[in-house]
Order: C-alpha cells, then sequence, then structure tokens
C-alpha cells in the first residue's frame, strides 16, 4: 500500500470512530464528552449504596410444603425457637418459610427426611391428641417433640428417621432463625456486636466458559 | 515457532511443588511451574459478611459440593467444583476427595498440626508383619524434617516418646489448665500419654508455599510460573524412553498448547498426580500405579462437659487449651482387636457449647446452653489407614471433566481394622473423661467417609523393589529416570499423621537429589 494511502485509511478509521463516539454521546463536541464509565481512573470513588437484603421488606412465597406441611412446621419452629426478648423467635424471622425454600431445593433425601418427618408429627398428633399437631397443646406437642430427640455430634445425626428428622429440623430452625435479619437487626438494636460473620470469598476468576 | 526446553517442569504449586521450587530455584536450575487454577487476591476475591446477608443465610446453596463436608457458604468457591472436575465411585462406598486449585493449593488452608512419622510407620511391616516397609526410616529423613520444621516454625516440646518424634521445634511454654491436668493424671494409670501439641506458626497468618516457599524461588529469578492452565497429559519420547513434556489446557480459552521440558515434577496432590500417569500410561511397569489409596479415620470422638466450669462458676484456669494423645496402641503391648493405631486431639474450651449436644430444645436448651457455657471438653481421633492392593484409583473413560479430561474412579472401604479401631479410640476417651470427672454429653462412633481427612497418600507409592513400587527412594518414577513425584502419593503407610511435614521433607530431599543428579548428568 502506498504511503499516502495508508495515512488516509488511518484518518478515515479516526473519523469513524469519532463519529461513533458522537453518536453516543448526548450531544456537542465528541471531544469535550465525560469518559466511559469503562474507563474511570482507578482513584474514582463510587458513593457507597446503602443495600438492604429483600427478607427485611419482603416474605418468602411458600412454595414446597403443603398446606399441612408448612403449618406443622411452622409451630415445630415456634416451640423449637420461640421469641426471647429482644430476639425474634423462628416464626417472625421467617425460618418456616426459609426452610420450604431451601429444602425445596434439596436433594431428594432431604426433601424426603423433611416431609417423612413432618407428617408423621401430624399422625402423631392425630392419633394421640385427637388434633393436627397445629392444633395440639404445648404439652402434648413436648411429648412428640421429645421423643425425636437424643444428643448427637455435629456430622452425625441420629440413625433413626424419625430421630434424625427431629435433630436436623430443630437444628435448622436454630440457624435460619439466628442467621436472619430481624435476628440482626435485634441484636443491632440492642446495642450487641451481630455475631456470624466471616469472610466470604467471591467465585474467584470463574471459568468464562461457564458465565457465556 | 518452537519454545526451548525448560529444565525443570514442576506440575503443582502446593507445598511440595512450593518446596521443589524453593530448593531447585536456589541451586540455580531453571523451572517452569503450572497450576490449574488462579492466584489469590484476598482484598479482591473477599470480603467480610454477616450470614444473614449470603443467599441462603450460611447454609449454602443445596446439593452444591456434597462431598466436601468443610465447605460452608463463606468458603465455598475456594473448594474445586465436582461438576467442574468430577471423579465417580460406587454410591454404597462414597469418597470425599477434597481439592484446591488456587494458586498454592491446599497448602492455603490445611490444619497446621505438624508431626513427624515414626519408624513405627517407616518400618510398619518390621513391627507387625502387615504391608511393607518403607525404603526409607527415620534416621534418613531426620535432617530434612529439622529443616522443614524450622522453616514452617513448628511449635512443640520434646516429648521423648519414639512413636512421637522429637524435632527442630519453637518450645510451648504454655501451662496446662486445671481440666488438662485433670486428664493427663486419668491417663497415667492407663499407659496414655497426654502432650503438647505441634502445630506450624509459620509467617504474617500464612504457613503456605505462597508465603514460605515460593517468594525465595521467585527472588532467584528462574522461577516462572503460570496459572490456570490444566495439564492433560505426559508425554514420552519414545527414542529415549523419558518423558519429553506436558500437554496443557488454558483454563479459560480451552486452547491446547505444549511445552518441553529435561525434567518433570509431579506434586499435583496425590490423586491428581496419579491420575495424569494413568492417562498418560506412564511409569506403571509394576502395575502398582492407582493402589494402595490411604487416608486418616476422622470423625469418631467424645464431648464433654466439666461440671466445675457451669454456671459461671469455674475458675480463670480452669479451662482452656488443646492436647495431643499420639498412638499409645501396640507400641509395647499388641492390641487383639487391631493393628497400628490412632492419635486423639483434645481440647478444653472456654466458649459456647453446642446445642446439638443436649437433647432438649426451646427455653431449656436455652438454659442449658447458658448453664454449660464455658464448660466443653472434646476429643476426637486421628486414626491410621491400612494399605490394601485392592483399594485404587483407575481412569472412568466414560466421564471426562470441563476440560474433556478423563475423570478418576475411586474404590476404596474401611476395614474391621478401622472400625475395631474406632471403637476403641471412643470407649477409651470415654473411659479418660469419666475418670478425670466430666460430664460425657456425646459419643461417636460412626467415621466420616474415606478421604474426609484431605489426607489422601499413596497410589504412586516408593520402594525398593521396581515390580511392587512406583519410585524409588528419592520419589524418581523407577521406569523413567526425568520423572519424580513429590507429593502424598509416594507414601507406603500413612500412620495417625497429618502427613504435611513428611511432604515437605520428602520432597526437598527428593529435590536435592534430582538437582544432584542434573548436575552429574544424569539426568
Amino acid at each position: 500500500m502506498l504511503r499516502r494511502d495508508f495515512f488516509k485509511v488511518l484518518a478515515t478509521v479516526s473519523v469513524s470512530a469519532r463519529a461513533l463516539w458522537g453518536r453516543q454521546a448526548t450531544g456537542g463536541n465528541a471531544e469535550t464528552q465525560a469518559p466511559s464509565a469503562w474507563r474511570l481512573p482507578a482513584r474514582t470513588v463510587i458513593p457507597p449504596i446503602p443495600a438492604r437484603v429483600p427478607d427485611a421488606f419482603a416474605v418468602t412465597q411458600a412454595n414446597f410444603f403443603s398446606a399441612e406441611q408448612l403449618a406443622t412446621l411452622r409451630r415445630l419452629s415456634e416451640l423449637m425457637m420461640p421469641a426471647r426478648d429482644p430476639y425474634p423467635g423462628a416464626a417472625d424471622a421467617g425460618a418456616p418459610e426459609f426452610l420450604d425454600f431451601l429444602i425445596g431445593a434439596s436433594p431428594q433425601d432431604r426433601r424426603q427426611m423433611y416431609q417423612t418427618g413432618l407428617n408423621r408429627l401430624s399422625e402423631d398428633a392425630r392419633k394421640e391428641f385427637g388434633a393436627p399437631f397445629p392444633e395440639i397443646s404445648a404439652e402434648a406437642a413436648d411429648k412428640l417433640i421429645r421423643r425425636g430427640l437424643t444428643a448427637w455430634i455435629d456430622g452425625f445425626p441420629p440413625a433413626d428417621p424419625y430421630m434424625c428428622f427431629m435433630s436436623v429440623a430443630q437444628q435448622d430452625i436454630r440457624m435460619a432463625t439466628m442467621n436472619s435479619e430481624a435476628w440482626n437487626s435485634a441484636t443491632i438494636s440492642s446495642g450487641e456486636r451481630p455475631r456470624g460473620s466471616d469472610f466470604y470469598w467471591s467465585p474467584i476468576d470463574p471459568d468464562i466458559q461457564m458465565c457465556v | 515457532m518452537l519454545k526451548e526446553k525448560v529444565d525443570v517442569l514442576i506440575i503443582g504449586s502446593g507445598h511440595s511443588g512450593g518446596m521443589a521450587a524453593n530448593i531447585l530455584t536456589a541451586k540455580g536450575i531453571s523451572c517452569l511451574l503450572l497450576n490449574a487454577g488462579p492466584v489469590v487476591d484476598l482484598h479482591k476475591d473477599r470480603q467480610l459478611k454477616q450470614a444473614y446477608e449470603l443467599p441462603y443465610r450460611a447454609f449454602g446453596k443445596p446439593g452444591r459440593l456434597p462431598h466436601v463436608y468443610q465447605a460452608n457458604e463463606f468458603n465455598a468457591n475456594t473448594w474445586v467444583d465436582e461438576k467442574e472436575v468430577p471423579y465417580t465411585c460406587d454410591p454404597e462406598h462414597s469418597y470425599n476427595w477434597v481439592r484446591v486449585r488456587l494458586f498454592g493449593g491446599r497448602s492455603l488452608f490445611w490444619g497446621r498440626k505438624s508431626f513427624r512419622l515414626s519408624d513405627y510407620e517407616f518400618k510398619a511391616k518390621d513391627h507387625d508383619g502387615f504391608g511393607d516397609n518403607w525404603p526409607i526410616s527415620l534416621a534418613d529423613l531426620a535432617p530434612h524434617y529439622n529443616r522443614v520444621e524450622s522453616i514452617f516454625r513448628v511449635q512443640g516440646n520434646q516429648d521423648g516418646l519414639p512413636q512421637y518424634p522429637d524435632g527442630n521445634f519453637i518450645a510451648d511454654p504454655s501451662p496446662w489448665s486445671e481440666s488438662m491436668q485433670r486428664f493427663i493424671a486419668a491417663g497415667k494409670p492407663l499407659g496414655i500419654p497426654v502432650c503438647k501439641p505441634r502445630n506450624s506458626l509459620g509467617n504474617d497468618g500464612w504457613a503456605s508455599s505462597i508465603n514460605l516457599l515460593l517468594p525465595a524461588a521467585f527472588a532467584t529469578g528462574k522461577l516462572k510460573a503460570i496459572p490456570n492452565v490444566v495439564v492433560r497429559q505426559l508425554d514420552l519420547d519414545k527414542k529415549t524412553g523419558l518423558v519429553g513434556g506436558v500437554h496443557f489446557v488454558d483454563r479459560h480459552s480451552r486452547r491446547e498448547m505444549s511445552v518441553k521440558a529435561r525434567v518433570v515434577i509431579l506434586a499435583a496432590g496425590c490423586l491428581e498426580s496419579t491420575r495424569l500417569l494413568l492417562n498418560s500410561q506412564l511409569a506403571n511397569s509394576s502395575g502398582v500405579v492407582g493402589r494402595y489409596l490411604i487416608d486418616q479415620v476422622y470423625g469418631p470422638g467424645v464431648v464433654c462437659s466439666v461440671p466445675e466450669a457451669r454456671d459461671g462458676k469455674g475458675s480463670p484456669d480452669l479451662m482452656g487449651g488443646d492436647a495431643l494423645i499420639p498412638r499409645f496402641r501396640n507400641i509395647s503391648v499388641r492390641s487383639e482387636k487391631f493393628i497400628r493405631g490412632y492419635a486423639l486431639t483434645v481440647g478444653s474450651h472456654k466458649g459456647g457449647m453446642d446445642p446439638r449436644n443436649f437433647a432438649t430444645y426451646g427455653d431449656d436448651l436455652e438454659k442449658k446452653l447458658n448453664s454449660y457455657h464455658g464448660s466443653g471438653f472434646s476429643m476426637g481421633m486421628m486414626g491410621e489407614v491400612l494399605a490394601h492392593p485392592k483399594h485404587r484409583v483407575t481412569i472412568d473413560k466414560k466421564v471426562v471433566d470441563a476440560w474433556n479430561i478423563p475423570v478418576l474412579h475411586v474404590e476404596t472401604q474401611y476395614t474391621d481394622n478401622e472400625f475395631n479401631m474406632v471403637r476403641d479410640a471412643v470407649d477409651t476417651s470415654a473411659a479418660m473423661a469419666e475418670a478425670a470427672g466430666f460430664e460425657v454429653l456425646a459419643k461417636n462412633y460412626q467415621p466420616y467417609p474415606p478421604g474426609y481427612s484431605i489426607h489422601e497418600m499413596g497410589t504412586c507409592r516408593m520402594g525398593n523393589d521396581p515390580k511392587t513400587s512406583v519410585l524409588n527412594q528419592w520419589n524418581q518414577s523407577h521406569d523413567i529416570k526425568n520423572l519424580f513425584v513429590v507429593d502424598a502419593s509416594s507414601f507406603v503407610s500413612g500412620g495417625w499423621q497429618n502427613p504435611t511435614m513428611t511432604i515437605l521433607a520428602l520432597a526437598l530431599r527428593s529435590s536435592e537429589y534430582l538437582a544432584e543428579q542434573m548436575r552429574m548428568g544424569n539426568v
């Protein structure tokens, strides 16, 4: 290519780039436009956005458990983790609904354990006390709960299916309650230091093939 | 354009790869290090969060990392994803293969327990007739242990027990708490020694290849490193019978590349190094590559309460501190129920109790937790697993990973020896706790699945006989002189001890041997 043709091409490319820039700008001379956000200097500071989690304003829609199973889980949660001033109980922390979401997304064996366990609570309540679990007294419920509890060590729940359900459900209810936004707010309001914080590791240089 | 051959190619950047790089570059040898994963940036890659801010309230995404029990929602992104790099096993005999491919590997997150193997491990066959001896003894590795313990700043005391070899330690001057003294006294009539544990202090919060080994290697100017490349296979030069180089694939783009090398060192972690050899179909005239997979029994234990520490009544010196009970079975007296032995980690805890340890709920549970706060005392087992040739890994040709590399199939399970050891460990722990006046709250006799300990060893074991071993005593392949495997795949037996100090000592010894062989022109 001749030298003058080379520079003609270069100038054409430059003009085209400026024209494109100009189309993207809201108006005026392209050379006085603000730099693209992608190319802001490293020292640029973004004002903080005080983001909130959805639980601060919204409730979880329960879609997995049947109506009776969910009602049983709600009653069980209230008994396992009642409110203790200033901390919310499981119901106020949205724990039953959160567990409906979590267990619904879990592998089959965990889903089955919960459904079987909740069904068993319902059946035992009807058989022994003539009413569904949500409607029996706390003393009656205590009998049904305690036969499912035993001391165990983290990672090794009881082998008996009902005891396994009761033990794991208790742990899950506690965790869903104490790790809730409501619990955190109560902690701050009472002047205590929130616990349960740790370093969260983001995906590290994630595989771009999985993102596309 | 052909690139020149590199002198030494090191695959893996964890403790063993880092040690190889450190030693070889110090001797003036140029090294290229390949790592499958990215470099971590502590400022960019992590931030402090509360549990309620996480999508699953710290439960973790259900079904993610089903075989990594150590994973939680905070750290889930640090482990190798099981869908990206799968493996297969019989569902009835599950295996937990726990991996980290970040630069530095598992050396970034290990538990710091730092023990030497003893001649009860190196010469186990002489002691009880089972299995095979290592081709080396404690005396052969002691000088290297000394240097490793200095680099990693291991803290511990000299105990004078042959099964718990003393070493080059920073003394632990911390006094025993009163609860620990009671426990020690309970062990004396039973002949059970209770010792100070030994831990790597490291530097600046890290005891990893990335802060203790690799910086010096980079400073020589002789080390170059490439993250984010997954090695597919080793190439054999059929004319020379030596490894000529490796093929690898860029982790992101999937671009296939190759590099030639004069020497190749596998340090990808026990099972990844073995997987590479099996996929490359190399170095296996013995038929032993993949066999004799071992790890350690973890999980069984006892949780107790010290009554005098409840209801806020304990003195400041009553609780606190850790201890280690080294193997005490089958030392001077043979057990009828099992061979080899186990250690116990012991802890006296000043903090809150685990609600799971109480069979109650609601207000009653809260009252118990308040009452028992600060009174916890626990024991956990670390047990030796016997090496059997049928416990092994092979290649599952039907399944490939995200880079189309065939995956491993793992076949192993614990035997009566391990289960009998578990029963003895839990019963003995409970008996000692009761003799010390503690209340036993819960006992567990069930081990975690094999692999949970993250101490997988064997599958490329060393030995003097090329017919029954893969490597010689210098971690050099019997079949291919320019191929070395320096991670825990070289182990002949595993003992109860965390293998990290031994991995480092062997990698150091092997690298110095290699450097000398290169200097003499033998490799």
